[in-house]
């Protein structure tokens, strides 16, 4: 069985970097048709990706986040999951060639660091902590996807600006659509993290952590949460321009990144899944 | 028989001598059925746009096409011949057929790309259909046609990229908004330019429309060719604050709209962003304004370079849709020498013999008590009588090859006998090679009694004749695999 589930994340890698080089190919080309192929492309990678998941949750007798491997394929799913939602709805084409590369990276270090099922530390033992976890991921999806929509507009304004329409312009989204894009999901991303962090906040106060509100990971958090809600609450009030609403939609992804790839494994005392 | 094409476009005549030839749809179907009661063509299709007037002809002789479709066109547009000559370009077969999947493609276009062609392709096409002017030939070349301009639409950019001021202006304003509807657009001055981008504009959703010029007539009368609304020149900036897209096109030596003005607009509208574009020389728009937070300028340099590069895109995309007219060019050559009759003979004796064979082999257990003898003597026998079947039906198509709707003949006995579903037929097509029963018109016979009731009164009155010398020869040795070539 286990073997089963990494020959199913294996792939899925296989497919979405196939659905990459679909977009690529599809981008330069202005080959319309090649993005609803890559779509379809990923889609079968995240159907993969899903069982792979769920085989390893059979297989660990658990949910599946404990460790580096698990805890990045599961953050990779959630991203392409929400991304597929979020097509689905706004129809916007281009964003693929963000979030695939992303992906691909995420599943590399979690297929470089693979390990086999181990069981769970007892503090991990606990129902809150399975909904902070959900929680998280659906709230990480959404604000990569913002994160990386806000990298496109800022990329296209400029162009725009320096009117350097001969390139890529005419293949990328309209600033409109882009920053409908950010904003929505921002503000469906929004809630589920304040929601995972209240999670956090429960647990650590139940168990009594000791110094959980000077964690490093703890404040980096609380931050990214500030920005967020600037963000949105700029944005309704329409105080804030596209660029800027992009510039915090980046500056949010940056402290994510920073929280993932830095706090977690490094700095935070207790938030030691990560492996 | 050969696909010809004569006509005169863009490229060849002036744009006087093109008005003078352009048809109506009614000139156009009399024209072909003209043509097609003269005899000199069995098939018709004109094509009349504003950048082109072409006749498309299926004929024996593809020089006397020609000369009827200048003779004809030269009458239509009152000029003599001579006149209308050093213009008229022509192509026949393969030529021809490539010259029509070009047009399809709009890569003969002014401008390439351009979509409207295959419309009104597939509109002169199902007028002639209509009027009874095309048949096995045409119905396909030009269905073929219009999937081939279909193809290369999909399948390259060559569509893709504006090439003209005003839609490039347009392009860049659905960069920036998405969707055009709930935008409003102000016109300041009153140019051809700024009125057919507010058209486009208008084209792609946009509802509302503002007209500010500094004398109100003119604003008046703009607003309402465009369905907009005059407003005063004085208000401008305050009407600055609502509008989303800015063209401005007025003859005024300074700039009429300053950073600051835009600047303190900006302060009212929040932050949705503004498309300001300035068509005007000298100067509206100071570009200082491009350094304003959410607001974008493109003056008429940026615009006129925006096309200058679309149009380079566009050529290399060209290429590629030349690729592809290229294949599509060798696909229908294959069928079109399908409708030849000595490869149609060679296949038809190959399946009928691959039946009789078949059946043989399917008996040959019953057959097992037979001697040797015996069964060649079966053979021979079932042999004959496909070959007595087949006699007479080889020996009038070889009759019929001569004249100018043998390909009816043919197209007949493919469809009847399922010729074109087997490989053999595709090989044997392609054995053959091009045109034997054709190799010499001139030895042939005129036509003699032609299928179709709109018989040309000249065929008629031909005496019958012999089989064509050019098929004739291989007719009573039917045994055989079927690829001699006659």
């Amino acid at each position: 069985m286990a073997q089963t589930s990494v020959i199913l994340i294996w792939l899925a890698y296989l497919l979405y970097a196939a659905a990459f080089a679909v977009f690529l190919i599809g981008f330069f080309t202005q080959r319309p048709w090649m993005n609803r192929l890559g779509l379809i492309v990923a889609a079968a990678g995240l159907v993969a990706q899903t069982l792979g998941l769920i085989l390893r949750g059979v297989d660990a007798g658990r949910f599946p986040f404990v460790g580096l491997y698990e805890s990045l394929v599961l953050v990779a799913w959630a991203i392409v999951l929400v991304w597929h939602v979020l097509e689905s709805f706004t129809k916007i084409k281009a964003v693929g060639l963000y979030v695939m590369p992303v992906v691909l990276v995420l599943l590399t270090i979690a297929l470089i660091s693979y390990d086999p099922p181990q069981g769970m530390v007892p503090a991990l033992r606990s129902d809150i902590v399975i909904v902070h976890v959900i929680v998280m991921l659906v709230a990480i999806g959404c604000l990569y996807v913002a994160g990386g929509a806000a990298i496109i507009y800022l990329i296209e304004e400029t162009l725009l600006r320096r009117r350097k329409t001969g390139g890529v312009l005419g293949r990328l989204p309209s600033l409109a659509a882009l920053d409908r894009l950010i904003y929505h999901a921002t503000l469906l991303g929004l809630p589920f993290l304040t929601m995972g962090m209240a999670a956090g906040v429960i647990r650590a106060e139940t168990f009594r952590v000791p110094g959980w509100p000077t964690d490093p990971m703890v404040l980096l958090s609380a931050a990214a949460w500030a920005v967020y809600v600037v963000l949105i609450a700029g944005r309704v009030r329409g105080e804030w321009s596209g660029r800027a609403v992009s510039w915090l939609a980046v500056t949010g992804l940056v402290l994510l990144l920073v929280i993932r790839f830095a706090a977690v494994p490094y700095l935070s005392g207790f938030h030691t899944y990560g492996g | 028989m050969h696909v010809v094409v004569a006509g005169i476009s863009h490229k060849t005549a002036s744009l006087e001598l093109r008005e003078r030839l352009a048809l109506d749809d009614e000139a156009a179907l009399r024209l072909s059925q003209e043509l097609l009661g003269e005899g000199v063509a069995c098939e018709a299709v004109a094509l009349s746009t504003c950048n082109r007037t072409e006749l498309y002809l299926y004929g024996r002789d593809s020089l006397a096409a020609r000369q009827a479709a200048l003779a004809h066109l030269a009458r239509h547009a009152g000029v003599a011949p001579g006149e209308l000559e050093p213009s008229l370009y022509s192509y026949s077969g393969d030529g021809a057929i490539a010259h029509l999947f070009r047009v399809t493609s709009s890569l003969d276009s002014m401008v390439v790309g351009e979509a409207q062609i295959v419309a009104q392709l597939k509109a002169a096409y199902q007028q002639a259909c209509d009027g009874g002017c095309t048949a096995v030939v045409f119905n396909r070349l030009f269905r073929h046609a219009l999937e081939v301009g279909k193809r290369v639409r999909t399948e390259t950019a060559i569509g893709e990229r504006p090439v003209s001021v005003s839609s490039a202006a347009v392009e860049l304003a659905l960069q920036v908004f998405g969707k055009l509807r709930d935008h409003t657009v102000l016109i300041v001055g009153a140019g051809e330019t700024s009125e057919l981008t507010a058209t486009h504009l208008k084209a792609h959703g946009i509802e509302k429309i503002l007209v500010a010029n500094r004398t109100l007539d003119t604003s008046v009368d703009l607003a309402r060719r465009v369905g907009g609304e005059a407003v005063r020149f004085e208000d401008l900036e305050q009407h600055l604050v609502v509008a989303d897209i800015v063209i401005s096109s007025t003859s005024a030596p300074h700039y009429v709209v300053t950073r600051e003005v835009v600047e303190r607009a900006f302060k009212r509208r929040r932050h949705r962003p503004m498309f300001l574009i300035d068509i005007a020389v000298p100067r509206d728009l100071d570009p200082e304004i491009n350094r304003v937070r959410d607001a974008y300028l493109y003056d008429i340099d940026d615009l006129q370079h925006v096309v200058e590069h679309n149009r380079h895109e566009r050529e290399k995309e060209a290429q590629h849709a030349e690729r592809i007219v290229e294949q599509e060019l060798a696909s229908v050559n294959d069928w079109l020498r399908s409708l030849e009759v000595v490869p149609t003979i060679a296949t038809l004796r190959e399946a009928v013999e691959d039946i009789r064979r078949g059946e043989l082999e399917r008996l040959s257990n019953r057959l097992s008590d037979l001697t040797d003898e015996q069964r060649a003597q079966v053979d021979m026998l079932t042999a004959s009588i496909v070959n007595k079947i087949l006699h007479v039906p080889t020996v009038k198509m070889k009759e019929v090859a001569g004249r100018d709707q043998c390909y009816l003949y043919v197209d007949a006995v493919r469809t009847l006998f399922d010729l074109d579903s087997s490989e053999a037929a595709d090989e044997a097509a392609a054995e053959t090679g091009p045109s034997a029963a054709e190799a010499d018109p001139a030895e042939l016979p005129v036509a003699t009694r032609p299928p179709a009731a709109d018989v040309p009164p000249a065929a008629v009155e031909s005496p019958a004749a012999e089989p064509p010398a050019a098929a004739g020869g291989t007719v009573h040795h039917l045994r055989g695999t079927g690829t001699e070539d006659a």
